[in-house]
């Protein structure tokens, strides 16, 4: 508790607010997180990515202007996540909720007054420069925490809202749990031997596996065995975003492919897994009913890019689309991050994908009110979070699919689902 | 069946009293993407208490989850008005200890965030009357069937 916690002399100086009201305000707040957490110390961080400019209401906006006001600056390099609207095109949001979208607005230009780097991406490990392996981070949005932890093996933990801005202020977290050695063993294995090669190698296998992982592992650390070794980041980038929301997951292995997973002995840090579950095909087709379940006929739209598209997935985007426009009356929205944008403007996929009927949205994200325009009735997604939260956010019915279902729908303008894989 | 009352030492995370009708939610809840700030109500379709309201009411969650935008939704409940009177958690969860502190600060409230066993959570039904004393001493009044 707190009389263990060891602070530094410049900790307590600012904590008796010698560096001004919000770096003392900023302080409390670690050590308050700190105490919470048990932790005996704090740790330096090199890098922070920043949920806080995501407005979700007055006391988004209350908070950083108390901060600003008082005289914040950052102490890391800290990149946003997606604002609640595209600064590119602030048309992409239902005009109707005037006062909302001005104050999401204010929201993202206040966190770029305090130094942000304005990237405005859920999935910032798609940008150059970022955290490497090893490195003591702020993560914040979930699916970017699971991917740095599990993926990049960058260390941290799931920094909810102020948190990861009061850790960009003072460059310091409590020392505990995914920062330290002990806490990032596995615990719980996840064997794919029950699976088939072919369902293995599908995009939407990552997307339910994820949602099963979520469900059984609940914060577990779990090993999955069995992934195939030419798995994709995008692969990875879809179970990280599942996994933490049928659960919370901020930390995986698989064996073979993420780092610190190279062997068994590393992954599970010389011990057994204390349970051991052997996936099964009715588990993943049993995830696809739970995310949800559409009749046959026309569709409304669909949604790809949650998290973020990367650019390969343009690549492939464009190579399923091959040169076929979208149906006439179906909306098709596409969320990305600037960086991958431009980098998909280069190679002329950008003005290809409008002209087919694509409607691409950089900044933001579609699954939550108030909608997009149109983003209503019979919505088809390649993602599982996306089909996870928008039913609860939005009047839209969802069903999720592989990136080809998605694009073979999107053509006819009819649910057209494969049925061969895990129905 | 008579009212019945029984008492509980709970582990402080923020410390304050508050007095309020339980809550209790049988499964962790995200409080951004899984909750309406503005009703203060659950809105993940998924979730067991679909639909409950919080407003007033002292709420029993194990703990939060998904996203992180937790601290802020619960923040924004609070400044509404539609949040609970306080939070009883079964585990040590700094994101809703963290959206306490803030809206407490900024707004001079003074909502509690204590933690107790999950077995001890189990036993505490909505409905129950909570009478939270600074320091950390829960008091529940069941009170009887009519």
């Amino acid at each position: 508790m707190a009389q263990t916690l060891q602070l530094s002399e410049q900790d307590q100086a600012r904590m008796r607010g010698q560096q001004g009201k919000a770096m003392q305000f900023a302080m409390q707040t670690i050590v308050a997180a700190a105490e919470i957490d048990q932790a005996q110390s704090l740790i330096d961080i090199s890098f922070a990515h920043i949920d806080a400019c995501f407005y979700s209401g007055r006391a988004h906006l209350d908070f950083i202007h108390y901060m600003l006001e008082h005289g914040a600056s950052l102490a890391v390099p800290s990149w946003t996540n997606n604002g609640l609207v595209s600064l590119n095109d602030l048309s992409v949001r239902d005009p109707m909720a005037t006062r909302e979208m001005n104050e999401a607005k204010q929201l993202m230009e206040a966190y770029i007054k305090l130094g942000c780097n304005p990237v405005w991406t859920c999935a910032p490990y798609q940008l150059p420069g970022g955290p490497a392996f090893g490195e003591h981070i702020v993560g914040s949005e979930s699916n970017a925490v699971s991917y740095y932890n599990s993926v990049v093996g960058a260390r941290t933990n799931k920094y909810g809202d102020y948190l990861d801005v009061c850790a960009a202020m003072t460059g310091r977290v409590p020392y505990s749990y995914l920062h330290r050695d002990e806490t990032r063993a596995a615990t719980i294995l996840i064997s794919l031997e029950a699976i088939p090669d072919a369902v293995r190698s599908s995009d939407l296998f990552y997307h339910l596996l994820g949602h099963c992982m979520g469900k059984l592992c609940g914060d577990r650390v779990p090993l999955i065995q069995g992934l195939v070794m030419d798995c994709s980041k995008d692969d990875l980038k879809a179970v990280s975003a599942a996994c933490c929301s049928s659960g919370s997951v901020p930390l995986f292995h698989a064996l073979g492919i993420t780092p610190e997973a190279m062997d068994f002995d590393q992954a599970c840090q010389g011990r057994s897994p204390l349970e051991t579950i052997d996936l099964q095909l009715s588990d993943l087709a049993r995830a696809r009913r739970e995310l949800g379940q559409l009749g046959s006929g026309r569709l409304d739209g669909i949604s790809l890019g949650t998290p973020h598209f990367s650019i390969d997935e343009f690549a492939r985007l464009v190579e399923l689309l091959d040169g076929r426009s979208i149906s006439p009356g179906l909306v098709f929205y596409l969320t990305t991050s600037r960086h991958v944008f431009a980098l998909a403007q280069q190679r002329g996929w950008v003005d290809d994908l409008r002209q087919a009927g694509v409607d691409i949205i950089t900044d933001t994200c579609t699954y939550f009110s108030p909608a997009v325009k149109r983003l209503r009735g019979r919505f088809l997604t390649n993602s599982a979070k996306w089909a996870y939260y928008a039913p609860g956010m939005l009047p839209v019915e969802v069903c999720i699919a592989s990136l080809q279902e998605c694009v073979e729908s999107a053509v006819s303008g009819e649910l057209t689902l494969d049925y061969r894989s895990l129905q | 069946m008579a009212a019945a009352s029984f008492e509980f030492d709970a582990c402080v995370l923020i410390d304050g009293s508050a007095r309020g009708v339980a809550l209790r939610l049988t499964d962790t809840l995200s409080f951004w993407g899984g909750f309406d700030p503005i009703a203060g109500s659950i809105i993940d379709v998924h979730h067991p208490q679909y639909r409950a309201k919080m407003e007033g009411k002292v709420l029993l969650v194990p703990r939060s989850r998904g996203s992180a935008g937790t601290p802020g939704g619960i923040a924004e409940c609070l400044r509404n008005g539609s949040g609970p009177s306080a939070f009883v958690l079964a585990e040590r969860d700094v994101n809703i200890g963290v959206g306490c502190l803030v809206a407490n600060q900024l707004y001079g409230l003074h909502v509690p965030v204590l933690r107790i066993a999950i077995e001890q959570m189990q036993s505490i039904a909505s409905g129950d009357m909570i009478d939270i004393i600074g320091g950390g001493k829960i008091r529940i009044l069941r009170p009887a069937p009519t």
